[in-house]
């Protein structure tokens, strides 16, 4: 997959990893980071659910698929789909680790899998489906390439 | 991060390989018929067709006749649009970033 597959940020904030890991999954703390919802709903264990409210988009009912307190959190989210469950194949992974650094702490965030945010049932099945195609990210990559080739 | 993302019939037109694929050799291309594109591609020029159809209702192509033949192109606008969504979405996880710095620092 291509770089565009992923986002990538890290910060330094200045707080203990365990004030960011609460800040990341007590509902009345993600409620004010994530739009302007009210707090969130969250079954904080891998298989529970997170229920982001992003006042303005919707509701995004996420599922956490690992908890490491306080050095990682990971969910899945279909940011594209307000209203629906995320699963493996509408959804995207976002990822936080939490390390200390001094007396604050590294907050490094991925959100992956944007190529393949949607697989179609009859593509699924196929084994050459991974090793054939890159994701639409990729297609996106190549047009915009061209595109821009076509104007300069 | 949605509002301006693409729309469900823009991700599962470019969900499909062979849809994805022939986007490609149309932005290469230029323009192409569906007879030269099956030529290009393990799928018949009925499919292609089909494919080219999908494409069409997404708003990712647009077909042109001249004389017996439809020739395709890429309309880029629906896949710029895409690409912006994605640059939001990097520019929507800096916001919350900042946020929830400014939470754990106890400035909020």
């Amino acid at each position: 997959m291509g770089s565009e597959d992923r986002i990538e940020r890290e910060i330094t904030i200045a707080a203990p990893v365990e004030r960011v890991w609460a800040v990341l999954t007590e509902p009345e703390h993600v409620g004010k980071w994530f739009g302007q919802g009210t707090p969130a709903r969250i079954d904080l264990r891998p298989g529970g659910v997170m229920r982001l409210d992003h006042a303005q988009y919707g509701k995004f009912p996420t599922r956490i698929e690992k908890v490491d307190p306080p050095h990682y959190f990971a969910y899945r989210w279909a940011s594209a789909y307000p209203g629906q469950q995320a699963t493996e194949d509408n959804s995207t992974l976002v990822e936080f680790t939490l390390t200390p650094d001094g007396d604050g702490t590294r907050l490094y965030l991925v959100e992956s899998g944007f190529a393949t945010l949607v697989i179609p049932e009859e593509t699924r099945a196929t084994a050459s489906y991974e090793s054939h195609s890159g994701g639409w990210t990729d297609v996106l990559a190549h047009v915009r390439e061209h595109a821009e080739r076509l104007t300069t | 991060m949605t509002g301006d993302g693409p729309a469900e019939e823009v991700l599962t037109a470019l969900a499909d390989p062979t849809r994805r694929r022939i986007l490609d050799l149309l932005a290469a291309r230029g323009e192409a018929t569906a007879t030269l594109l099956a030529a290009e591609l393990p799928v018949t020029r009925q499919g292609v067709v089909k494919h080219l159809a999908a494409l069409d209702r997404a708003g990712l192509v647009a077909g042109q006749r001249r004389g017996r033949e439809v020739r395709y192109r890429v309309r880029p606008e629906r896949l710029s649009s895409t690409a912006r969504w994605m640059e939001q979405v990097a520019a929507q996880w800096d916001a919350r970033l900042s946020a929830i710095k400014r939470i754990a620092e106890g400035d909020a």
